[in-house]
């Protein structure tokens, strides 16, 4: 009733007061939350009349009653209401989803989606916020076209391989360069002892707010000398005008190895029957050495004694709130992941406060300070130790007691050479971790004298602050163990300044920055090691051995950087850029200290044309991109360049003798890419892609070159390689339906990388420093593997055959010969652990406040080489350690192909040696994370004073499909790691509150 | 905009005095400069630059004992299952480009750190002096410089070429000045190398004060004194055939009054000392030490020469067969029970029938044959190396001392006294005396000797046009320098 009559008075109103001024009252809400917007803006359209909303949203105003009112603020979608005589007009602002996708982070600055000139890649918060992963960098695998990520290790708060576009460097990283918040920061492995100890696990990943990748020369070339890799740029929350919110998250989850292929080591009676076999065929006979009871006995399933379920739990509560004037985000997490491995754990405490404020209006401060604890427990991975439970544990035979008959843990195994590794984990896994500080902490001051000019100085602290133990406890019987203790300390000083002018004149729009930056980082260490400490006080001070030692390390670098970038476009149809970086650098030869990296780039967006607008209705976007740069790879050690001197003890004293030579023209790997895109997208941006092509010249690669010993060194560091990396990036995003209740969308992106190594000095090939069974080959790939040639296994005999050289075709390889001699089988170029392919799906469905979302990624074409096999499928030359289930199809009579050959026990034939016998094809398709979430419905939060609530379940790595004869088929960029910690599932849920 | 100026300014001003910004200097190591720029630095140079004397390709072990290998004095042990594998290169004579002494990078390293130290005094010698250092501080420093310099380039003069005059033209690279990774030098003819080595020891000989003496050292007589460089100017002169040069300067060594014969008593006990000491033989040696940086480890000599240790280096029956009875040079035992007795030995088991190892490199008692290896000094110039200089300069006409020479040893030894002195007299006291120092090769090589012998696993004819009297220098620098010519035959 009150509704008609409201209704009935504004019409009345309308005709008997047509043209004159009314005051109108209303309040601005956001329609997705209700909440009130202060500081929207309302304006009468077509006039310079308006006022803002306050701090509850509401407003009053005078306008004419026939007025259009125009409300807008930023974030939203302006929304225009005629007043039509009314006296109330309340609006409900509808979140801009385009605002945020339409703004990319840039080096040194931001820039529309649809101006950009070079190969960039971008992923929002949401999209990584829930996944169980400990790390960002862990969370991004598939997600974007041309980045790969790949781990050797599943152990959490371990390090991530990321490569941009390939692999261009052997000397130098090959890892991007990370900017946080516009400063670029440390990465990478910082631990002492421990595995692994990634130093971009520090930053909390909900903290972050957009993740940018920035790809070809055009977009990273502003970052000059540490660019060729690739940027990643990160950018963390700040507060929202307008939006107070506290939000409370919780998380637990569990993990279990991967194994989605069934892999397994043989039973009990399957290991004995498979070892009568082998005795048998060796002329033996097993009683000699087995009681025939053995396979009755009871059995032990030692990879499920030394394995657990591993425990992830997660807890965090942040708070955000902002004015026109002053925004803050802060949040505070604790991570405890305890991994599937006895004594492997990751800890992480974050603490983050972002501030900014606006002084004057031409004035504004800001601060980002992040604030991390992290602590690492493991133990003894990642190679063929016996205390290593993922080689331990395989190669004890099932009967193999995990307790004695005291029931004390079982230290008789001869098999594993008296370790047991539970043992060995739960006793001493405690005593080897690495605990750090980390802080990132940074201050601007940003200043607009007048309108389009903006000075900026940006400021940062960073430092890591470790300490590290590995202790080994004496063996049961000593009193003795032994200590090993580090310090280590990182710290680095950053300053960035810029200033930048943009303006608008007619259909021009320019935009030019110019910077300098400086950068000093020194880093400290001291090691100890003590043999004899007390183990009831194991402390380097109860250590009387003359063995202990003690070792200290140092070094610093600086660089010193002046920069600038020019922007222009025309009618929004026409984009230029263009940027130069000159890098100054302590890293290199006096003669080469200073280098300029520049690059240029254009870009046609061809929709906006006039001829096009006839296609607007089904052409959304349609952009045509071109760019060249030269960038740099500057990843080496300090003092390179310096021919040093160091210490050489004789008769009694220490004297100096020359330790490396000095290379005054030492100087950055050189990179020059060239970049073509196109950018499209179809019916109202419905679906939308992008397509880039690229060629990257790697040049002066460092290698050693050699010298001529007259000169007193037998090599010298030089810039003196060369390689090249091309490819084809293609991603895809769509909604295939959207209603106002229910969104469907997917996403698809691929790419191509083939590596070629052009020149290596004087080498024709280079065994690479990862291991010597992998080669850098000029006009190969950058990685292949060398390795003896196996053919298969004799039908007449189950011997194994090997391809040797056939003498009469010495050079043609497609001529052979076969050997049962190991010692006679030819090497080979077997193919490369580089991935041709790389790649994700991604789709996610929602159904009002139901979301499902999906990613999976993919590689293809990588070989992995599963050395372990050498003792765990060795054809009876292993006899006694337990093997592999599918060992048990060997030769078992004359005619039978495609299996092992036979087993004979002493087998000394070397069937079992490296070679390709233990080559398989890595590619795999990844179910990487699997989200199913729920929003509360707001009606129902409102009654209880929320403003939103969410739980989710969420799989990492739920299932995996791959033909690896292994757990998991990742081993890392090498495609080699052994004796690695297996990849694992992790199964989550979770709540998020925000008040 | 005047702002903007102002601040761009700022920055370029700012840019300029950044420049030491970007100087970050070594901190846990000291560059090369720095090192070079005061006396304890060159001083540290020259102590550091002895110690690559003791790596395994030099005196820390195959300079020598291959040379016996090739020579016939050593074998790889045939009746034994104690050998690790080494020396094969030696024994069998199957040197070859890829698979040849590694002494030419050792040496030229060697060459280029004296080069330093040497560059350094010459070109900045007024601002090294100061009130504790003296010119004649300096003097001494580059003596020592050059003679390690002389040294290195004679070694590799012996190893890579041909000393009998024949090929000529091949001599060493001969490298006076720092070098740069560009630079490619040719070889010298040997004649010129011959100069520079005995250019560099008189010089050194000149500058070197009387009663100099390394400090801060544990065994004296591995640095050089005068002595010792006069020593090698004894042997130098000998091999370049300047007889009466080479008996004036053993003699200045025999008379100096430093040193003694070893009487036939001492002799078997003075091998494996930790050091020389004042007085005895040895006027020059290589001090063997774990602890010292280019320590050969389990190819040290006393671990070569173990039959407990890696055995590879046997004494044959040619060598063990010369000696005269009562000769204490030739005494054999048994390894275990007459160590410091006899010069041979026999395993302790006997598990190789009779096998005899010398007991010259016994070790120093800091290893053992199973967990870790001994070590021992080697000999490079003893006293009387100088009696049979000056009796091989007499029996070529220079004097005519060769008799007594040879008799005082002799009558040192326990063995009979000569009544002539020929040039096969000297030949053969030369191998009786100096078995297993590493002379004999080189003896017969720069004489026009040969070697023709069988034993159980052998037959070696190895006559005086030989290729293999110059090892073949190593294939990696041919290939690099395009300049460096590889020894003819291979």
């Amino acid at each position: 009733m009150k509704k008609i009559s409201l209704v009935l008075t504004t019409l009345l109103m309308a005709f008997s007061l047509f043209a004159q001024n009314i005051t109108v009252r209303g309040t601005v809400t956001d329609a997705t939350t209700g909440e009130p917007v202060a500081f929207a803006s309302i304006a009468v359209k077509g006039t310079t009349t308006g006022t803002a909303s306050g701090l509850d949203g509401t407003y009053t105003l005078s306008a004419p009653a026939n007025a259009s009112l125009l409300f807008s603020f930023i974030g939203y979608k302006t929304q225009e209401i005629v007043v039509n005589g009314r006296t109330v007009v309340d609006c409900a602002l509808a979140p801009d989803a385009e605002y945020l996708e339409d703004v990319i982070v840039i080096g040194y600055g931001t820039t529309r989606r649809e101006a950009k000139t070079g190969a960039v890649s971008t992923v929002k918060a949401d999209e990584i916020a829930v996944v169980p992963a400990s790390s960002v960098d862990k969370m991004l695998a598939g997600k974007m076209a041309g980045v790969s990520i790949s781990s050797e290790t599943g152990q959490p708060g371990s390090n991530s391989q990321i490569r941009i576009r390939g692999t261009s460097s052997i000397n130098a990283g090959n890892e991007p360069l990370w900017v946080v918040d516009g400063i670029p920061v440390m990465s990478g492995d910082q631990s002492y002892f421990t595995n692994t100890n990634n130093a971009i696990a520090a930053i909390n990943p909900n903290d972050i707010e957009s993740l940018t990748v920035l790809k070809d020369a055009a977009a990273a070339s502003i970052y000059g000398s540490r660019a060729a890799n690739g940027v990643i740029l990160v950018t963390t929350k700040s507060g929202k005008a307008g939006r107070a919110s506290f939000s409370a998250r919780a998380k637990y989850g569990i993990s279990k190895l991967s194994n989605d292929n069934h892999f397994r080591m043989m039973t009990g009676p399957e290991l004995y029957d498979f070892y009568k076999v082998a005795y048998a065929n060796a002329g033996r006979n097993i009683d000699n050495y087995y009681d025939p009871s053995t396979p009755n006995k009871p059995m032990t399933n030692w990879i499920e004694e030394v394995t657990r379920i591993g425990k992830l739990q997660e807890y965090e509560v942040n708070a955000q709130a902002g004015t026109e004037r002053g925004r803050f985000y802060s949040s505070l997490s604790y991570q405890d992941n305890q991994g599937v491995s006895y004594a492997t754990s990751y800890k992480r405490l974050t603490g983050r406060v972002n501030s900014d404020y606006k002084l004057t209006n031409s004035l504004e401060v800001g601060t980002r300070v992040n604030l991390a604890y992290t602590e690492n427990h493991d133990t003894e991975m990642q190679s063929l130790y016996y205390s290593n439970p993922f080689f331990g544990g395989l190669i004890i035979r099932p009967w193999t007691p995990l307790f004695d008959e005291n029931g004390e843990y079982n230290q008789n195994i001869p098999e594993n050479s008296n370790t047991n590794p539970l043992w060995n984990a739960l006793c001493h896994g405690e005593d080897q971790w690495e605990k750090q500080f980390r802080t990132q902490a940074g201050m601007y001051l940003q200043w607009t004298p007048i309108e389009g000019l903006v000075f900026k100085t940006n400021n940062m602290f960073e430092g890591t602050f470790g300490e590290g133990i590995r202790y080994w406890g004496p063996d049961p019987g000593d009193t003795e163990g032994t200590l090993q203790g580090s310090r280590s300390q990182y710290v680095r000083l950053t300053t960035s300044n810029t200033a930048t002018y943009s303006k608008m004149f007619g259909d021009h729009s320019l935009r030019v920055m110019l910077g300098q930056e400086a950068m000093r980082q020194t880093y400290a260490s001291m090691y100890g090691y003590a043999p004899g400490v007390d183990a009831n006080i194991p402390y380097f001070s109860t250590s009387v051995a003359s063995s202990s030692q003690i070792d200290e390390s140092r070094n610093a670098r600086t660089l010193l950087s002046f920069f600038g970038n020019v922007d222009y476009n025309y009618a929004n149809r026409y984009f230029f850029a263009a940027s130069i970086r000159e890098d100054g650098s302590s890293l290199f030869g006096s003669q080469n200290k200073w280098g300029t990296f520049w690059s240029a780039s254009a870009s046609w967006n061809v929709s906006s044309e006039e001829f096009m607008q006839g296609a607007s209705d089904w052409l959304s976007l349609l952009k045509i991109r071109a760019s060249y740069g030269v960038n740099g790879n500057n990843n080496i050690s300090p003092y390179r360049a310096y021919g040093v001197y160091a210490s050489s003890a004789y008769n009694g004293g220490n004297g100096m003798l020359p330790s490396s030579p000095a290379n005054d023209l030492l100087s950055w790997e050189l990179n020059k890419t060239w970049n073509v895109g196109i950018d499209f997208a179809f019916f109202n941006n419905r679906l939308s892609g992008q397509i880039d092509a690229y060629t990257r010249n790697t040049s002066d690669m460092l290698l050693n070159k050699q010298v001529p010993q007259t000169s007193g060194f037998g090599s010298n560091f030089m810039n003196i390689g060369s390689m090249n990396n091309k490819g084809i990036e293609f991603q895809l995003e769509g909604d295939i339906i959207r209603t106002n209740d229910f969104v469907w969308t997917a996403g698809f992106n691929f790419a191509y990388n083939k590596s070629t190594v052009l020149d290596l000095g004087d080498d024709e090939w280079m065994a690479s420093s990862y291991d010597s069974r992998l080669r850098h080959v000029v006009g190969k790939q950058f990685y292949n593997f060398y390795l003896k040639e196996y053919h298969g296994v004799d039908p007449t005999n189950g011997d194994a055959l090997f391809r040797a050289t056939d003498p009469e075709h010495p050079d043609d390889e497609s001529y052979y010969i076969l050997t049962n001699d190991y010692n006679k089988a030819r090497y080979i170029y077997a193919g490369s652990p580089e991935p041709r392919f790389t790649g994700g799906f991604n789709t996610s469905i929602s159904w009002k406040g139901l979301e499902l979302s999906v990613f999976t990624e993919f590689k293809t074409h990588n070989l992995v080489y599963i050395y372990e096999w050498r003792y765990l499928n060795a054809d009876g030359n292993q006899m006694s350690m337990n093997q592999i289930a599918t060992a048990l199809n060997y030769w078992k009579q004359p005619g039978d192909t495609a299996c092992n050959p036979k087993p004979v026990a002493g087998n000394a034939t070397n069937s079992y040696a490296n070679s390709t016998r233990w080559l398989q094809r890595g590619d795999y398709l990844r179910i990487k994370d699997v989200t199913l979430a729920y929003n509360l419905p707001q009606n129902l939060m409102k009654k209880i004073n929320m403003k939103g609530a969410k739980i989710y379940v969420s799989a990492l790595n739920p299932y995996t499909f791959h033909d690896v004869n292994w757990w998991d088929p990742e081993r890392g960029m090498e495609g080699m790691g052994w004796g690695i910690y297996p990849h694992t599932k992790t199964f989550a849920g979770g709540i998020e509150l925000t008040f | 905009m005047k702002k903007y100026i102002i601040a761009l300014f700022a920055v370029l001003t700012l840019a300029a005095s950044c420049q030491n910004f970007l100087t970050e200097d070594p901190i846990m190591s000291q560059s090369t400069e720095l090192t070079l720029s005061d006396y304890n630095g060159l001083n540290k140079a020259i102590a550091g630059a002895y110690s690559p004397l003791v790596g395994s390709v030099w005196y820390g072990a195959f300079y020598v004992l291959d040379s016996e290998m090739r020579a016939g004095n050593a074998m790889i042990p045939s009746n034994t299952n104690f050998q690790s594998g080494r020396m094969m290169t030696p024994y069998y004579m199957t040197y070859e480009p890829s698979s040849t002494s590694g002494l030419w990078g050792t040496a030229y390293f060697v060459i280029s750190a004296c080069n330093n130290v040497i560059n350094a005094i010459d070109n900045n010698a007024e601002n090294l002096v100061s009130s504790s250092v003296t010119t004649a501080d300096l003097n001494n420093l580059k003596a020592e410089a050059l003679a390690l310099r002389a040294l290195s380039h004679f070694d590799l003069l012996r190893l890579y070429c041909r000393l009998d005059g024949s090929n000529g033209e091949y001599g060493v690279c001969v490298i006076t000045e720092p070098q740069l990774p560009t630079d490619m030098p040719a070889r010298a003819s040997v004649e010129e190398s011959f100069a520079q080595v005995i250019s560099d020891l008189t010089t050194a000989e000149g500058l070197m004060a009387d009663n100099y003496q390394r400090g801060n050292v544990n065994d004296k007589k591995a640095t050089f004194t005068k002595t010792a460089i006069q020593a090698l100017l004894a042997r130098v002169y000998l091999y370049h055939k300047e007889y009466a040069k080479a008996a004036d300067y053993a003699t200045k060594v025999i008379n100096c009054g430093k040193y003694n014969l070893w009487t036939a008593d001492e002799y078997t006990s003075v091998w494996g000392k930790d050091v020389a000491g004042d007085g005895g033989e040895v006027i020059f040696e290589v001090y063997g030490k774990q602890a010292n940086g280019y320590d050969a480890y389990w190819e040290g000599p006393s671990h070569m020469t173990n039959p407990l240790g890696y055995a590879d280096c046997a004494a044959t029956a040619q060598l063990t067969g010369l000696f005269e009875e009562g000769d204490v040079r030739g005494t054999k035992g048994v390894r275990g029970t007459d160590d410091g007795k006899v010069m041979f030995c026999t395993d302790k088991d006997q598990a190789s029938g009779g096998q005899l190892w010398t007991m010259k490199y016994y070790g120093k008692g800091e290893g053992n044959a199973t967990s870790t290896p001994d070590v021992s000094n080697t000999i490079v110039l003893r006293l009387s190396e100088m009696y049979l200089i000056r009796a091989e300069a007499s029996v070529n006409g220079a004097g005519s001392t060769a008799l007594a020479d040879l008799n005082a040893i002799r009558a040192a030894r326990g063995a009979s006294l000569l009544t002539s002195a020929g040039k096969a007299d000297v030949a053969l006291e030369r191998r009786l005396e100096l078995n297993f120092e590493g002379h004999l090769w080189f003896d017969l090589d720069r004489t026009g000797g040969s070697i023709s012998y069988s034993d159980a696993d052998i037959t070696r004819n190895i006559d005086a046009s030989s290729k293999f009297w110059a090892l073949p220098i190593p294939k990696s620098q041919i290939d690099i320098n395009e300049n460096l010519k590889q020894n003819p035959g291979y």
